[in-house]
């Protein structure tokens, strides 16, 4: 007589998992228990995805929710320290927005944006298109010549262009002077009217060439066969691009119009560095991020930095979602 | 062995971290047990970092301890060290603050600053009365000094001195006071040379938007944007005539001023002879001399013109101060330091000699570094020059709106700037005089609306800053009279308006 247990019943395959052997065990990416161990395969099964995402759960908690939550209570508040701490309810809000320094940031934010969109893109586009229409070797040369103003950084691009805008003895005056006969003594960054066309300049010189390479993306998966049926049936190049190139990369321009407003709402460090840590002349550098830095780390008062932080997110918020709109990105799909 | 139950990826990379993570403890605990500094000094210059190398390995030798020195860019170390007391974070135990930067660190109640009062270890050492009183201005607030001034900066003029020679112009007789040196600058020195339209010789380097330029002017003649109980003053009379004058300077009909800039472009303007006269504190001699040596020579100081005969002819730029953080486990150790390291009379002299830099402990500047020929400076004695015009050097008040402050007093300039370009001298002073006054009443806003200034008034008007300070009263002299009302127009005639109490 036998005293051996009767072997167990083969313990259940997951729905969708077809046993087979160890291969089988180890499909799908996981490694599937051995036979037996069925409830705690499904627990595992159940919070493994949680497992491997809590890390981003954990820094993101962190490092963005934690922060933000704080930012929310501090706008209520006039901070000194860890010790000291006033509720000052909407003071701060109310302060910020009767603030005649946070007009001139908002205007001045605002007319860096406009720019931004009206001409640093055409010319993203432009050259996009020039180079898509290229077909030598020297392609991949001017991408990086165009690109590569990026790489530096902002705060490397502030500095050469404040040596380059240097009145009699910048390169751009004597060029400007070379050129036109005037433009010497101009004082880009002294002249409060001057400022803002200085930072735009600065500006095109560093994101062109990052934005061109989005629609260069966008124009290389354009449908030629489309192009071509547009030419066989007599439209011009004009005809071609706004009626044919121009609706297919529609949602990488709505992208690039969105990050860009996003990117000029945000702009820091080109006016910092460029006016040497200063707004400039009658706050012509001023932007609202700025202003929030000068706030809250200049002056200290965290509780009125955090106010323009959150008048910020709203403004932003309310213009890309405009935006959106507006190119109707959305209901095409 | 079983599988590990989630696949090979994950258990790799838990190992790595894992790895990584006993490494980095085990190879922090050596650190630690290497030996902990007993001191953590950190700096933002490295001129100073350098010439401090030799007196902290002395100190460490001498008091057998070890001393931590950090290098840390001027603006890191002050954001970083914000950030750090605004979260009650480790903090080093002593550091060096740039001029201006205290303001931050007083902007709550005096129990809540960061660093540790000196005043009365000052007063009861008695060195408090040998260093230059008027310094310890700008590491105060309401009467309490928490950092030991390092450095005087007095300001002078440096100047071409063979284009002045060409010229047949002599500074110490024909350049006075200010008046004589706009009269000179615009008679002899600003000129077209080749006739082509375009300046090609300007008297001086002065930066178009005030900068650094303005302010200093301001506290030659007695003047600053807050007096020393922290009233914003920089739209008072001294504030408005100043104003004028510099728009005039800056813009033409009357322009004299060409803006040089920093580095190498002040470098290259002074060589070409662009501009012949800068403004040199005692810290640009050596660097001007590092940067230009083709000038060596050439160049020579002299004292600002005065604001009036007989008046100051100094005036201060920029400082360092050395504090010791609330956080200092050693305050008597970080004491002895700090007395080491700034005030050992014998080690000026050389600190003097790698830098330049008049330091404020008057009985160093009889050393012989001070009295030595600068070859650069025409064989000037530049030791000596600067330590004469050291006690004349005006305090500077500074507080948490300090920056406010500095911003808005340029705005106010650069709104006059224009208006005198666009409409010349009609209503220039009234101009400037409703402009100030905007802004310096912008502000008294801020700071009203600061509700720990408040309490720090109370404590204020307790401690009597005059009395805890113990800068002479001939320091003050000029500072916030009242102010006239109405603003009544004063004539202009392009010459230098004149003001102040001195």
């Amino acid at each position: 007589m036998s005293t051996q247990a009767p072997p167990r019943p083969p313990a259940p395959v997951p729905a969708g998992v077809t046993e087979t052997g160890v291969l089988g065990r180890q499909r799908y990416g996981v490694t599937l228990p051995p036979a037996g161990d069925a409830g705690g395969w499904q627990l595992r099964k159940r919070f493994t995805p949680y497992l491997f995402l809590l890390p981003y759960f954990l820094v993101t908690a962190v490092f963005f929710l934690y922060p933000v939550l704080y930012a929310t209570v501090l706008a209520f508040y006039q901070t000194n320290g860890p010790h000291s701490r006033e509720y000052v309810g909407i003071d701060n809000f109310l302060f910020v927005l009767r603030d005649p320094d946070f007009h001139t940031a908002l205007k001045n934010t605002i007319v860096y944006a406009i720019f931004s969109v009206f001409l640093q893109l055409p010319l993203s586009l432009g050259l996009a298109l020039l180079l898509n229409a290229r077909n030598d070797r020297l392609k991949g040369f001017f991408r990086l010549a165009v690109f590569s103003p990026h790489l530096v950084g902002s705060i490397f691009v502030g500095v050469l262009f404040g040596v380059l805008f240097a009145p009699r003895l910048g390169l751009f005056n004597r060029g400007l002077q070379m050129l036109s006969g005037w433009g010497l003594e101009q004082e880009w960054l002294g002249n409060p009217a001057l400022v803002m066309p200085a930072l735009i300049i600065a500006s095109l010189w560093m994101y062109v060439g990052f934005n061109m390479i989005y629609f260069l993306a966008a124009l290389q998966n354009v449908d030629v066969s489309l192009v071509e049926a547009a030419r066989i049936d007599g439209a011009g190049p004009l005809q071609v691009f706004w009626n044919v190139t121009l609706p297919q990369i529609k949602p990488v321009a709505t992208f690039v119009v969105v990050t860009s407003t996003i990117g000029s709402f945000n702009l820091f460090e080109l006016p910092y560095a460029l006016l040497r840590g200063s707004a400039g002349p009658n706050n012509a550098g001023l932007t609202v991020v700025f202003y929030l830095y000068n706030n809250a780390f200049e002056a200290g008062d965290l509780g009125t930095g955090a106010a323009v932080g959150w008048l910020l997110t709203a403004i932003v918020l309310v213009i890309s979602l405009a935006q959106i709109r507006l190119s109707g990105t959305g209901r095409d799909q | 062995m079983p599988e590990f139950p989630f696949g090979k990826a994950p258990f790799w990379i838990m190992v790595v971290a894992l790895v990584s993570g006993v490494a980095l403890l085990v190879s922090s605990r050596r650190d630690d047990d290497q030996r902990r500094p007993d001191l953590v000094f950190a700096t933002f210059a490295e001129q100073h970092y350098k010439a401090y190398l030799p007196v902290v390995k002395e100190f460490e030798q001498s008091r057998g301890v070890k001393v931590q020195m950090q290098l840390v860019d001027s603006r890191a170390l002050e954001s970083r060290l914000q950030s750090a007391i605004q979260v009650g974070a480790d903090v080093p135990d002593m550091v060096e603050l740039l001029t201006g930067s205290l303001g931050f660190f007083t902007r709550g109640p005096l129990e809540d600053v960061g660093f540790v009062d000196l005043t009365d270890r000052l007063k009861s050492t008695g060195l408090h009365d040998r260093l230059v009183t008027s310094r310890f201005g700008v590491w105060s607030s309401r009467g309490r000094i928490f950092a030991l001034p390092h450095d005087v900066h007095p300001v002078a003029l440096a100047y071409r001195k063979d284009i002045l020679d060409e010229l047949g112009i002599d500074p110490a007789r024909d350049l006075t006071t200010w008046a004589d040196f706009v009269r000179v600058g615009r008679e002899q020195v600003t000129k077209d040379l080749n006739g082509d339209g375009i300046i090609d010789r300007y008297m001086i380097d002065l930066p178009s938007d005030g900068g650094d330029a303005l302010p200093l002017l301001l506290r030659q003649r007695g003047g600053g944007l807050f007096d020393e109980a922290g009233n914003v003053t920089f739209d008072n009379e001294i504030a408005i005539d100043t104003v004028v004058w510099y728009a005039q300077q800056v813009e033409p009909p009357t322009k004299i001023a060409f803006p040089a800039g920093w580095g190498q472009n002040l470098a290259t303007a002074m060589r070409d002879g662009l501009a012949v006269f800068y403004f040199c504190p005692d810290w640009r001699t050596w660097q001007f001399q590092t940067d230009v040596p083709s000038l060596a020579g050439k160049m020579h100081l002299m004292p600002l013109p005065a604001w009036e005969p007989g008046g100051r002819r100094t005036s201060s730029w920029g400082g360092t101060g050395l504090g010791i953080t609330k956080a200092c486990k050693n305050p008597e150790l970080a004491w002895d330091f700090a007395m080491f390291l700034y005030y050992q009379k014998e080690e000026l002299g050389k600190r003097f000699a790698q830098t330049y830099i008049i330091p404020p402990l008057k009985e160093a500047w009889a050393l012989p570094e001070f009295q030595k020929e600068i070859p650069f400076y025409g064989g000037q004695k530049v030791g000596d020059f600067y330590a004469s015009m050291a006690p004349q050097v005006p305090p500077e008040w500074v507080n948490a709106f300090t920056k406010n402050a500095e911003g808005k007093f340029r705005e106010a300039f650069n709104n006059t700037r224009v208006y005198y370009a666009e409409n010349g001298d009609k209503g220039l002073r009234e101009y400037a005089t409703a402009e100030l006054k905007r802004t310096a009443d912008r502000v008294r806003l801020l700071m009203n609306r600061n509700v720990f200034l408040a309490q720090s008034k109370t404590e204020l008007v307790d401690r009597s800053p005059d009395r805890a300070l113990g800068v002479p009263p001939e320091h003050n002299r000029g500072a916030a009279p009242p102010q006239r009302s109405g603003g009544t127009p004063k004539p202009q005639d392009g010459a230098p308006t004149t003001g102040g109490a001195r």
